[in-house]
């Protein structure tokens, strides 16, 4: 059984900052594995080591996706190896780009039974790659899974629900975009580490991969900052709580709030 | 010039905002249901042109149904394709973009048509920015999907298609035991973060909700982590989206993917004992203290 976790290394927008004239400054943002991606990891670890499967990473974007730091964050987790592809015109893709360059990954694999990835991205969060991938290899996707068991052909896929959960049975492979909360993941140590920095990593060529091409082009014609009230900013002194709740009461009053 | 439109329906048929978005780009719109039959006529009431429901046997998720319903959506193609922001519905929307080869966007705040584009007014980054998007082609974008029709409007026929299942069958069904919410249909808002120390006090906070006459919500490491409430309640870049016309943050330190769930409200209040909050630059009546204190005095107030 091999089961590929596609993860993402990223910057995280709360570290980052808009302009004014809505371009993003991520001067200040440290590059990371992308938050619930150990999540992914560490739920496809514990399939594998119940089934003796082989755990790949697979990760796709722009310049640095690929290098040695990158790849031992990833490793020390618990993968076997990681195949990258390192592009800089993946620097602006969008989802479907991005999940079809994962597609053609995973067929350059081979004979991959299962995908998991994690909740959603810290930058983008559009919750979105993993179905799309799925769409372009044909599998189902299911989002929102909290446990995985059984084997290749036969596993038990637990998932959230709005208003409560499930159990499904799928009989193929599969693309499963786990909770946010699915597992705790490790903390990878030294010796993990260390391990990390021995394991095998593939780096493949874009243009070797034969990426089919979108039938739709993204133009940004124009950026800006979202409109946003401006609020009152406001302090009530607390010193006595009554006061402080009679105070609220009357300005929320005024402003037509109760 | 007008544009054709699919909206893509999983299990829910909560598809108001979708219609109303979709019948804006002025050409026809089509509905595809993959979740059950009864969903699919609720939508056929929902002022859309057309449905198409895939059908396939009850134990089979929607999500199940993904290839059918691109399948259907291919052999017509649009220009755009809507999908409100669900799990199953998500994984749908997925499948039809991946078919049309489409562009996804899903912080789209406005999308129009101009010229021959589709152009998208469409947040990034946890909402910190917006892009202008012209989009050639065909573009997939995931929604607030709006609330369910009322069921009274007229009905189109509903189109059959029959849809091989993707290998995937439900085994078991259960309830969370939460009560379910619609925070977007809530007036005041109440959002429990962090700062309440144990599960018990959620007393206190529901206490002042029946005062106030608001629905409970939180932030995502209290529907997550500490799992005190349903995820339907917690707010946030990846959950609720809400415009109430009082949210009152209790405890909550007001990070970025937090706070940006809550700019459509009216009046911000927070409480939190730390004066350097992030929260309190959100604010328009912050209340600097013990919330043990605070609320339990704003409770007593409104009696």
């Amino acid at each position: 059984m091999k089961i590929v976790v596609a993860y993402k290394w990223t910057r995280d927008p709360e570290e980052a900052s808009a302009r004014p004239d809505g371009t993003v400054d991520w001067s200040r943002a440290k590059p990371g594995l992308s938050t619930y991606d150990p999540v992914a990891i560490e739920v496809a670890r514990q399939l594998a080591a119940e089934t003796g499967a082989e755990l790949i990473g697979v990760t796709v974007g722009d310049k640095g996706v690929g290098t040695p730091l990158a790849c031992k964050a990833a490793l020390g987790r618990g993968l076997d190896r990681v195949v990258t592809v390192e592009d800089g015109s993946l620097a602006d893709a969008g989802r479907s780009e991005l999940a079809a360059v994962l597609a053609e990954v995973i067929k350059h694999i081979g004979d991959v039974d299962l995908v998991v990835t994690g909740d959603s991205s810290m930058d983008v969060a559009a919750k979105m790659v993993p179905t799309v991938l799925a769409g372009e290899l044909g599998w189902p996707a299911v989002a929102e899974v909290t446990s995985v068991t059984g084997k290749a052909g036969e596993l038990r896929v637990g998932r959230e629900i709005p208003g409560g959960a499930q159990v499904l049975e799928i009989s193929g492979p599969a693309v499963l975009a786990t909770s946010a909360d699915a597992a705790a993941p490790r903390v990878p140590g030294m010796k993990d580490l260390l391990a990390a920095g021995k394991k095998p990593v593939e780096h493949l060529d874009l243009a070797a991969l034969k990426v089919s091409p979108q039938n739709a082009v993204m133009t940004v014609t124009g950026r800006s900052l979202p409109e946003r009230k401006v609020r009152k900013g406001q302090l009530i002194d607390t010193a006595d709580p009554a006061q402080a709740a009679d105070e609220l009461l009357t300005a929320l009053r005024q402003a037509g709030a109760l | 010039m007008s544009v054709n439109a699919w909206i893509i329906v999983g299990d829910q048929p909560t598809v108001g905002n979708l219609v109303t978005v979709a019948r804006s780009l002025g050409g026809t719109v089509g509905a595809v249901v993959a979740g059950p039959r009864s969903v699919a006529e609720i939508v056929a009431s929902s002022g859309v042109d057309k449905v198409v429901w895939c059908n396939a046997p009850d134990d089979v998720p929607a999500e199940a149904n993904a290839t059918a319903l691109a399948d259907a959506v291919a052999a017509d193609p649009p220009r755009v394709v809507l999908a409100g922001r669900n799990p199953g519905e998500r994984v749908l929307l997925g499948a039809a973009a991946a078919r049309l080869k489409a562009a996804v966007l899903t912080g789209a705040r406005s999308v129009a048509v101009e010229g021959d584009g589709v152009v998208v007014v469409n947040a990034v980054f946890g909402d910190i920015a917006d892009e202008t998007v012209a989009v050639s082609g065909p573009v997939a974008l995931l929604l607030d999907g709006g609330s369910a029709p009322s069921g009274d409007g007229a009905s189109v026929p509903i189109e059959e298609v029959s849809a091989p299942p993707l290998g995937v069958r439900v085994v078991e069904t259960r309830t969370h035991g939460f009560d379910q919410v619609d925070l977007n249909a809530a007036h005041r808002v109440i959002g429990v973060g962090r700062g309440l120390k144990s599960k018990e006090d959620l007393a206190l906070i529901e206490a002042l909700a029946v005062a106030v006459g608001a629905e409970i919500a939180c932030t995502r490491p209290v529907a997550e982590g500490l799992n005190w409430m349903g995820k339907d309640r917690y707010i946030g870049s990846s959950g609720a989206r809400i415009a109430p016309q009082l949210y009152l943050a209790i405890g909550v330190s007001g990070q970025l993917q937090h706070m940006v769930g809550v700019t459509g409200a009216e009046t911000i209040v927070a409480i939190n004992s730390d004066p350097n909050a992030a929260v309190f630059k959100e604010t328009d009546h912050g209340l600097v203290g013990d919330l043990y204190q605070l609320v339990p005095a704003i409770t007593a107030a409104l009696k």
